[in-house]
């Protein structure tokens, strides 16, 4: 099975770099435009569940690189499918897919929040958890949460008098 | 009943009604709540101390924060708590009440509750058994007796303070609105 799909996708999208490192895995990387096409074309071929949306932090290349993790009830339950595009991590964005899968829409809120990545199309980039604002998402790895927590929380004083 | 409680019974009975009617606000705070239906059911009974979880705060007086407390927890805390009837006890669960535990850095959970809230007895551990529930509420009818479980007293007193402390962290509260207060931190409020 994941042979047959790594060359179905090879030969679909040019772009893309299929590898396939176990038995039951299988790693798509894709430039960020083309990540709700290939997402339907998974979808198309059984892949019917998107089990998560991630999000790394790359300083060093200067990039966020997303992560769309697909498992399937009507195929192997067993394969999974990884679907990466890396963006930039200033300004940079890549297209919702939650016109292909609706629980996209809860994942990409929270790596909007957490990553400040930008989900154009998706409409709805609320605040989902965070109570407060931050200069930098707390989850970028450039986030000083030690030097965070001396300003807000340590600089609160104790209550004096009881 | 113990005979000889028959004397407290007599000269304090407000305290001792307080004492073995403590009705818990079944506010589920980060982990160490769920410590509590083993309390509250067959096997540890908290019934027999008096201890049950009762729905909503204006029902309650004992107040236990279980867990971890992030910002947005920090807010409906505080909500809970402003919108319990005096006297009111609150018990600080686990080590993350304390001084924020194993979220000693983490970038959205207050450290030390005491800040913003008073606090009247702490049961540390990671998490505590259920036993240290029974210890804590133990030691909090001593307190009760001796009329020190007095937080929500302190909370009136030092009202300036507490409410400068939530404010720090949250900008404007909504709600509860701002009682009248005084400058100079305490004697505000009563």
């Amino acid at each position: 099975m994941s042979d047959a799909l790594k060359k179905g996708i090879e030969t679909t999208f040019r772009n893309s770099s299929v590898e396939a490192p176990g038995k039951d895995r299988v790693m798509v990387s894709v430039p960020p435009e083309s990540v709700p096409t290939v997402l339907h074309y998974l979808r198309e071929k059984g892949f019917d569940h998107l089990t998560m949306v991630s999000c790394v932090d790359r300083p060093d290349d200067g990039e966020l690189e997303m992560v769309y993790i697909l498992s399937s009830y009507t195929n192997d339950p067993r394969l999974h499918v990884t679907v990466k595009a890396r963006i930039r991590r200033e300004g940079g964005g890549v297209e919702t897919v939650k016109g292909v899968f609706p629980n996209a829409e809860p994942y990409e809120r929270e790596i909007h929040e957490l990553f400040g990545a930008d989900f154009p199309g998706h409409g709805r980039l609320i605040p989902l958890f965070l109570e407060r604002e931050y200069d930098i998402p707390p989850f970028r790895k450039d986030f000083d949460s030690r030097k965070y927590v001396e300003e807000t929380f340590d600089s609160i004083p104790a209550v004096e008098g009881d | 009943m113990d005979r000889n409680q028959i004397s407290k019974w007599l000269t304090a009975p407000g305290k001792m009604a307080h004492k073995y009617s403590l009705n818990a606000v079944y506010f589920c705070t980060g982990c160490g709540i769920i410590e509590i239906p083993p309390v509250i059911t067959a096997r540890w009974d908290a019934e027999r101390f008096g201890v049950i979880p009762v729905a909503t705060p204006r029902q309650g007086n004992l107040f236990m924060i279980t867990g971890y407390v992030s910002v947005k927890t920090l807010k409906a805390i505080i909500r809970t708590y402003e919108q319990m009837p005096d006297p009111k006890y609150t018990v600080g669960f686990g080590s993350c009440p304390i001084n924020g535990g194993m979220y000693w850095d983490s970038y959205n959970t207050a450290k030390h509750v005491d800040k913003y809230i008073p606090i009247d007895g702490w049961i540390a551990g990671c998490m505590p058994r259920p036993e240290a529930v029974f210890i804590g509420v133990t030691h909090l009818w001593t307190l009760i007796d001796k009329g020190m479980a007095n937080g929500y007293e302190r909370y009136r007193r030092n009202y300036a303070q507490y409410r400068r402390n939530q404010e720090m962290l949250f900008g404007d509260l909504g709600w509860p609105p701002r009682y009248p207060i005084e400058d100079g931190g305490s004697g505000g409020g009563k």
